[in-house]
Formats: C-alpha cells, sequence, structure tokens
C-alpha cells in the first residue's frame, strides 16, 4: 500500500502528539494517576520543624496520557483514511 | 583496687540518677497535653513507594492526649494519639474512597487509627526543653494491634506571646517518624506490594497544648 504525503502528514502528527504526551508525563513524575494536588513542605517557625499542606496543583498520570494517546490514534487513523488516495472511484466513475 | 571498683559503682549510679531524663524548662510537676486540633495543623503523613507508584497521603483529624512528668519523662511518658480513618486523603479522590473501602482500611469498620505509649525505651535531651525519646506502643490499624518502636521528638515550649499566638498555655510538639507492614495488618489484596507498599512511611507533626480550649 502507497501512502501519500497527507497520510504521512496524519500518522507523523499523531506520532508526535504521543511522544510529547509521553514526555509531559515523565517529566511530571510519572505518576500511574492523574492528580489535582500535591503536598508541599512548610516551615513551623515556632517549632523549627516542616509540616505539610495540600496544595492544588494538577499532575498528568499515566491515565490521561493513555487516553489522549488513544485520542490521538483514533484521530490519525480518521485522517489517515479521509486522506487517501481515491483514484480509483474515479476512474470507476468515468466508466 | 576496691576503691576504684566503688568509686565506678558509684560514679555508674549518679550518671544515672542524674542525666536528665526530661524537660529542663518553667514548668513542673505533672502534665497533660491534648492534641485535638480544629485548625487542621496537626498531622500524620504516609508514604509509599514502588517501582510502579509513589502515594503520598495526610490526615489532618487527630486526636488524643500525651501526658508525663516535666522532670521524669522516661518513666511517666503515658498516652495516646489517634486519627480518623475516614480522613486520610491522598489528592485524587477516586483513589480517597478506595482507601476506606473493605479491602484496604475499612473506615467502617475500624474508624480510628491508634498508637498507644506503653513504655520508653530511651530518653536523650539534645537541649533543656527538647528530647529524643524512643517509645514501645501499640499501633492498632485495621482492627490489628501490633507493638511497634517509634522514635519521637518532644519539644516543650513554656507559655510566652508566641506560643499564645498559637493556642493558649505551655505547648509540645511531637514528630515520629516510623514504618509500618501492612499485611501485618491483615491488609492484603492484589495491588499491595505493586502499586502499594507493604511497607509504608508514616510521619507524625503534631502540637498540642496544655490549656485546650476544647477537649471534646
Amino acid at each position: 500500500m502507497k501512502i501519500n504525503k497527507k497520510q504521512k502528514f496524519a500518522i507523523v502528527a499523531g506520532a508526535a502528539v504521543i511522544i510529547i504526551v509521553f514526555i509531559i508525563w515523565l517529566i511530571n513524575g510519572g505518576y500511574v494517576f492523574t492528580q489535582t494536588q500535591v503536598l508541599i513542605e512548610k516551615k513551623d517557625p515556632l517549632f523549627g520543624t516542616t509540616y505539610k499542606q495540600w496544595k492544588n496543583k494538577f499532575i498528568p498520570g499515566l491515565d490521561l496520557t493513555l487516553v489522549v494517546t488513544f485520542i490521538s490514534l483514533v484521530i490519525s487513523a480518521v485522517l489517515f483514511y479521509l486522506f487517501r488516495n481515491k483514484r480509483k472511484d474515479l476512474n470507476e466513475d468515468s466508466k | 583496687m576496691k576503691i576504684v571498683n566503688k568509686l565506678i559503682f558509684f560514679t555508674l549510679i549518679y550518671s544515672a540518677v542524674a542525666l536528665p531524663q526530661g524537660f529542663n524548662v518553667k514548668a513542673k510537676g505533672s502534665q497533660t497535653f491534648y492534641f485535638q486540633d480544629d485548625k487542621g495543623r496537626n498531622q500524620a503523613t504516609f508514604h509509599s513507594i514502588t517501582a510502579l507508584d509513589e502515594v503520598d497521603g495526610m490526615s489532618n483529624k487527630i486526636s488524643g492526649q500525651i501526658s508525663f512528668d516535666i522532670s521524669d519523662v522516661k518513666s511517666t511518658l503515658k498516652g495516646e494519639i489517634s486519627i480518623t480513618t475516614a480522613s486520610l486523603k491522598t489528592g485524587i479522590s477516586m483513589r480517597d474512597r478506595d482507601l476506606k473501602e473493605p479491602k484496604w482500611l475499612d473506615a467502617e469498620s475500624y474508624p480510628t487509627i491508634s498508637f498507644t505509649i506503653k513504655k520508653v525505651i530511651n530518653v536523650k535531651q539534645l537541649a533543656p526543653n527538647k528530647l529524643d525519646v524512643k517509645v514501645l506502643g501499640d499501633f492498632n490499624l485495621h482492627g490489628v494491634t501490633n507493638e511497634i518502636p517509634v522514635d519521637a521528638t518532644m519539644i516543650y515550649l513554656d507559655q510566652s506571646p508566641a506560643t499564645e499566638a498559637r493556642e493558649p498555655g505551655d505547648l509540645l510538639g511531637v514528630t515520629a517518624k516510623f514504618p509500618i507492614t501492612l499485611s501485618k495488618y491483615n491488609i492484603k489484596n492484589m495491588i499491595l506490594g505493586t502499586r502499594v507498599a507493604d511497607k509504608i512511611n508514616i510521619d507524625v507533626n503534631i502540637v498540642g497544648t496544655n490549656k485546650p480550649q476544647n477537649t471534646n
């Protein structure tokens, strides 16, 4: 099967999105689940100890990464199909 | 030779008696500190790490009390600290729900997790108001009680304008670190050991007052 330029673009764009999403996931700690809160350390000036507090922070996990990967694959596949060569159909029409 | 032996004997006896086993602060006598904290500053955190996942959690619903004699913490320290099982949070609401389910901590059947001091093994004075203590106590989780050693640091602050800004009365700050093994508390499921470690590290950081406004 020969693929055209547009189909190549669909594959490359899809792969690029997947690679970028996985890089973002790894940079953010490679967690399994997406987190919306993280524990941060705070200093207690009275006792000189550290304690922790929740802070709202979005950290994408593997769950979200896989969802984006799946969506990206579906879009790429649809585009790949839509960008297929239609020469055969044209030939049939001319007959 | 007999004199040398006697000297060594009396030196040992004197050291045992004279070495500080308690705080050297303004306050005297027996004290009881209450750790009920409506502001949510007191906390117990846990940390689990496996090859697949890292989980941090925390509870701010801490209650309990500790009492001791200022000059003799080693032989008088007693008390219990507990947390509400349902108050544990991990930053992911779905995981928080799972944590309370019967296959994990079963918050409905076992609403509290507690530690009761049984015996002080060692006291080391780091400063007049700061002690390192090693205690042996009963840790109760998921309906199972195991005796575990806990290393803790206690800081005693006499009442002052600085402490009053936080709470009335003298303040006692306690930090403790200890590991627990979940399988020893009858917590066994497929995820244990893969996504959640069997050995969990617990950190406690609490501040109590001897003049509580509300001990309920």
